[in-house]
Order: C-alpha cells, then structure tokens, then sequence
C-alpha cells in the first residue's frame, strides 16, 4: 500500500488542504509524489505541466500539485497559489552549483502574498546520493533562518528510498491543521 | 462522499433540451441534469483549446497492480502542428474519441481503493479554471459525481491527475444487478474552461468479463 495508511471511513466534514510543491527542475518533486503514494518511480521524466493527485490521509483530504521547475515554467507558478495551505520547497541536495538559484527562487516565493498563510516544509531531497549536503548544512546554505513569516521546518529525505517523506508530510499536515481547524 | 443518490424522478426530457439550446452551458446546468443525457451537449469543435486526453489509467492501491491502461500514441501527442491536428479518425466519426467502453470484470467491484489517472496536453493558449465534473449512472440511478478543478493549464503543458479514492461500497443487489446490465452503467464527463461546457466525453461499463454466458 505504499505509504497509504488505512484509511477510516470519514464521518466528519472532509478536511481539506491544498499542497503545493515547486522547487528546481530535477529536484525529485514528480519522484516524491509518486512514492508518497505508493507508485512505481522508475519512468519519471521531466513535468512539462502540473501533477496532481488527490488522496485521504489521516482523514484530510489532500490535494498535492507538483508544477515543473524548469525555468521556462517558473513565471506560471504564481498560477497556481491561490488557496494554498502548505508549500513544499523540494531541494536537490547534491545539486552544489546551484544552490544559490535554489534560494533566490524559495525566497521570491516567500514574498508572495498568496502564500502568506501556508506553512512551508524543506524537503532536503536525495540523502541517498554520495556528496549530498545535510539538511543542517543546507539550513545555513538556504539561510532559512531569515523566515520569519512562515512556520517553517527542514527535513532530509530521499524519495527514492522513500525514507522520511512520511515524517515530513504529516509535519506539514500538523503544522496546517493547528492553524486552520482548531475551531472546530 | 455520498455513495448512492437517491433514485431521481426523470425530469422531462425538455430540461435537457433547454440546456442544449442554451449558447453556453455551465456546471451548475449539468449537475442538475439527473440521468445520462443521450446526446453530446458541445461539438468537438468547442474544444478551442485542443485539449486532448492522451493516457487513463486505473489502479488498486492495494495491490500496487495496473488493472487498467489505455494511451494515445505519442505521434498525436506532438502539439507543434496546430493547424490540423492529424486526427484521420475525425473525418470518419466526428464523435470518435469522445466515447470509451470498458470491460472489467466482476471483481472490480470489490476493490477498495483505487488510484484513476488521466493525462492531458494542452494546446498554445493559456487555459483558465479547466474543470471536471463526471457523472456516473446505473440506468438512471447516480452512483458517484467527481467534481474538480484544475484550475489553470500552462500553454503546450502534458499534465497529470490522479484521483485516489476509496471506492464506492454498493449493495450487494445492485453490484449483481450492475453485473448482470453489461452497459448500463454509463458514464458523462464534461470539462470547463472559465464556466463554460467545452468538451463532452461518454463512456460505458460491463462488469461481466470472464463470466460465461
């Protein structure tokens, strides 16, 4: 079942949020939504357009876009913020060269007030790669610390071994729900 | 999610006769429209847009298993002739390409959840507030509405959506019934861009695969 728990029946009113991922091309964005969702990864190519998938997990509905990263797409993704609850910032850790893009792109993204409400999570993607920067190093690299008006949080992760998107995903979830259904 | 409508009243065939006429057809018109309509409510040609589907795909999340998978060949995916798109078939059949029939077998109907993927080219506009609302019937009972948007689509994009949702659980007598009534459960898509009807696609269903008759 991938990482899908099993999913209870929802009684309640469906919960929804709506996930935005972006990042640089080649970062693993399309790789971490397919294997956040159980699906086989081996013919990924390059997202010339926007992924979505709609799924229940932990009695939230969720509904992740992936929009490709490459620099002829990236005017297009303010297309896409209206209404988002959660930014997910997906950095290839390996990608030395260029880091600087990576940061210059998260923090005009960072100024926009569409996204001034969603909370944002640094996916500090392909641990498995050799040479790969910590999430710690890229903490400082990123100067993330500089966010002051987002809930903000890094975690490593490789989406080709699936390790921690889990733990990232329902950070996020969390985070997102503290905020928007505590008055329920 | 509701699973199973109330049994709807068929409403007198002038409500849908009214909707066709009409110059632009919106969402909240076919959502009122509580049985399979029997003609296609746009043309092929209010598809400006050249959106074109170019891959389904249905899978059991259970399993991981493909149990379904159909796509265009990539030749008609190249979008950089947009004069004509080559589409021979539509000189034949203007309505080829709208209609789908798929066959599963019973055991489709068991499944818990399942994962239904389509894919999508666009041509060289922008598309604003691109929107889906399929309907699906058994005779004229409503099984399931899918309502969603995806908002707006880049211009010459390939895209993907993936609906993962848990599978509708159907009496046992209407799931025998669905069985034994190849076809008569049928289904209508239709597609917005900006509030108004530019594409209308059918298609039908038999669960009776691997039964001998």
């Amino acid at each position: 079942m991938g990482f899908l728990t099993v999913l209870r029946k929802m009684k309640q009113k469906e919960k929804e949020m709506r996930i935005l991922m972006l990042g640089l091309d080649n970062a693993g964005k399309t790789t971490i939504l397919k294997r956040f969702n159980g699906e086989r990864i081996d013919t990924i190519s390059p997202t010339l357009g926007f992924n979505i998938k709609t799924l229940e997990h932990r009695d939230y509905k969720l509904n992740m876009w992936d929009v490709g990263g490459q620099k002829s797409l990236r005017s297009y993704w303010r297309n896409y913020f209206e209404c988002t609850d959660g930014l997910i910032w997906v950095v290839d850790s390996a990608d030395k060269r260029r880091l600087d893009d990576c940061r210059a792109e998260l923090f005009t993204l960072l100024k926009e007030e569409r996204l001034a409400g969603a909370t944002l999570l640094v996916f500090a993607n392909k641990q498995d790669l050799p040479g790969a920067f910590s999430a710690t190093e890229l903490q400082e690299i990123l100067e993330l610390a500089k966010i002051k008006t987002h809930h903000w949080k890094i975690i490593w992760c490789s989406a080709v071994t699936g390790e921690n998107l889990l733990s990232g995903i329902d950070w996020l979830i969390d985070d997102i729900a503290a905020r928007i259904f505590t008055l329920d | 999610m509701s699973v199973v409508s109330e049994q709807c009243k068929k409403l007198p065939n002038k409500l849908l006769e009214t909707i066709a006429n009409k110059k632009v057809i919106t969402p909240e018109d076919v959502l009122r429209i509580p049985y399979i309509t029997d003609t296609y409510l746009c043309s092929p040609d209010a598809n400006i847009f050249e959106i074109d589907f170019t891959k389904f795909k249905i899978r059991d999340l259970e399993s991981g298993a493909v149990l379904f998978e159909i796509a265009k060949p990539a030749s008609s995916e190249n979008a950089d002739d947009n004069t004509d798109k080559a589409d021979g078939e539509e000189a034949i059949d203007p309505n080829a390409g709208r209609f789908v029939r798929y066959q599963f077998t019973p055991q489709f109907l068991k499944l818990k959840m399942v994962g239904a993927t389509v894919e999508f080219t666009v041509g060289s506009r922008p598309v604003n507030r691109f929107r889906m609302i399929e309907r699906h019937f058994f005779r004229d009972k409503l099984l399931k509405t899918f309502d969603f948007e995806f908002g707006f689509c880049i211009p010459y994009s390939k895209n993907t959506c993936e609906h993962i949702y848990e599978f509708p659980s159907l009496p046992p007598d209407l799931v025998n019934e669905m069985i034994a009534s190849p076809f008569e459960t049928r289904s209508d898509s239709f597609y917005f861009v900006d509030d108004c009807l530019i594409m209308h696609n059918k298609a039908d269903y038999a669960y009776n695969g691997g039964i001998s008759t």
